[in-house]
């Protein structure tokens, strides 16, 4: 039981040096190579949530409930990315598949950005609706959204 | 083949002999194109046609298994298999010739298949980093064994360029230093050989080329299903 823990002397200080820390971290801003780490991993969920609606709509019986999950995390991932690509967070700053025509070329990543966005919104309503040919058409619709980003603002595989 | 490539002239005592059916002849040169059309269509990331591509080389490869052991004589692994005794008196150059794979030969064709059917396994599983393009197996997997699939899928490949490699010099090394036009035997299906004539292929009949058509794309629909109906 946390309060009991909290009422011993020695387990106070800890406490107090958890919230102190919390407060720091908080405060503190991500350097490059967290929010390049960040961002890894905002993409690696946001392919697992694709794979998922995928896995879904080939589904014989597919569960509605587990696809419109995935499909919201897609969504969610669609409306982010902007904040996922601050100044300085390019090639310069550590190990990325992060081209720098993202910062070089502003207007053309955010109309990348926004076809994504666009196209999201499509895929979460067909997952709602239980539409399985809506989320087939969606699907690859968002998918070309995300190649075509991917064509100009992302290294090739090593 | 569009070019017609003439069957070897026999020199004085030899004659042509039938080796290689027409399931095995169309299987080989089948697998020739779908591996050079899988090879570019990764590279130029056009993975719908990579993916039927795929299913080509699954439905040719059940095919050709099923006729390692129902087809004719000369296609199957009984007849052609051998230990490392007859490999290593084949080497030494004790092994008459008879038509059919001598037995390093058969070593590099088992090889091929495996890697082949390995290869083809792993793409099923496959995903790619964007979780965009899949296998149709990979519903049944991780995204992480997706991943590690497509991986394996990608190193695979290298090793079988290198086998694929090693075939092909090989049928060089016959044709220049021992005079003997392997790829034509597997366009046209006949070789020279001298007298007394070896004994000719034993056919597989129709049926049996049926019901093994039958089975590859059978299974191969099914498995582009992902086995759900």
């Amino acid at each position: 039981m946390p309060g009991q823990l909290f009422r011993r002397k020695g387990f106070r200080t800890v406490g107090a040096a958890m919230v102190v820390a919390s407060l720091i971290a908080a405060v503190h801003a991500a350097t490059p190579a967290e929010t390049q780490k960040a961002r890894h991993e905002h993409y690696e969920e946001l392919g697992k949530a694709f794979k998922a609606v995928r896995d879904q709509m080939t589904a014989g019986s597919p569960d509605y409930a587990a696809l419109a999950k995935s499909a919201d995390v897609v969504h969610k991932a669609s409306i982010d990315q902007g904040k996922w690509f601050p100044k300085g967070t390019g090639p310069e700053a550590g190990k990325t598949r992060a081209l720098a025509e993202i910062w070089s070329k502003p207007a053309d990543f955010e109309a990348a950005q926004k076809m994504f966005e666009g196209r999201a919104p499509k895929l979460l309503a067909a997952a709602k609706a239980r539409d399985v040919d809506a989320v087939k058409a969606a699907f690859k619709d968002v998918g070309g959204a995300c190649k075509n980003c991917h064509d100009t603002f992302r290294s090739p595989e090593e | 083949m569009t070019e017609a490539v003439e069957p070897p002239s026999p020199s004085a005592g030899a004659a042509l002999v039938r080796v290689w059916d027409v399931p095995t002849r169309v299987v080989h040169w089948s697998l020739v194109l779908l591996v050079v059309l899988s090879w570019w269509t990764a590279e130029n990331g056009h993975m719908e046609w990579h993916r039927w591509s795929g299913y080509g080389l699954l439905a040719l490869l059940i095919f050709r298994i099923f006729w390692g052991f129902a087809g004719s004589s000369t296609a199957r692994f009984s007849d052609f298999v051998r230990g490392p005794r007859a490999i290593a008196s084949h080497l030494r150059g004790g092994w008459t010739a008879a038509p059919g794979h001598n037995p390093l030969g058969a070593l590099s064709v088992v090889a091929l298949l495996v890697l082949l059917a390995t290869q083809v396994v792993l793409g099923l599983f496959a995903v790619d980093v964007d979780g965009i393009e899949s296998g149709p197996l990979s519903t049944f997997v991780s995204f992480e064994t997706g991943r590690a699939a497509a991986q394996w899928h990608e190193g695979a490949f290298d090793v079988l360029s290198w086998l694929i490699g090693l075939h092909i010099i090989a049928v060089l090394y016959y044709w220049v230093v021992k005079k003997e036009k392997l790829i034509g035997a597997m366009v046209h299906g006949k070789r020279a050989y001298p007298e007394p004539l070896p004994q000719p292929l034993r056919p597989a009949s129709a049926l049996r080329l049926v019901l093994g058509v039958v089975i590859a794309a059978g299974i191969t629909w099914m498995v582009t299903r992902a086995f759900q109906f």
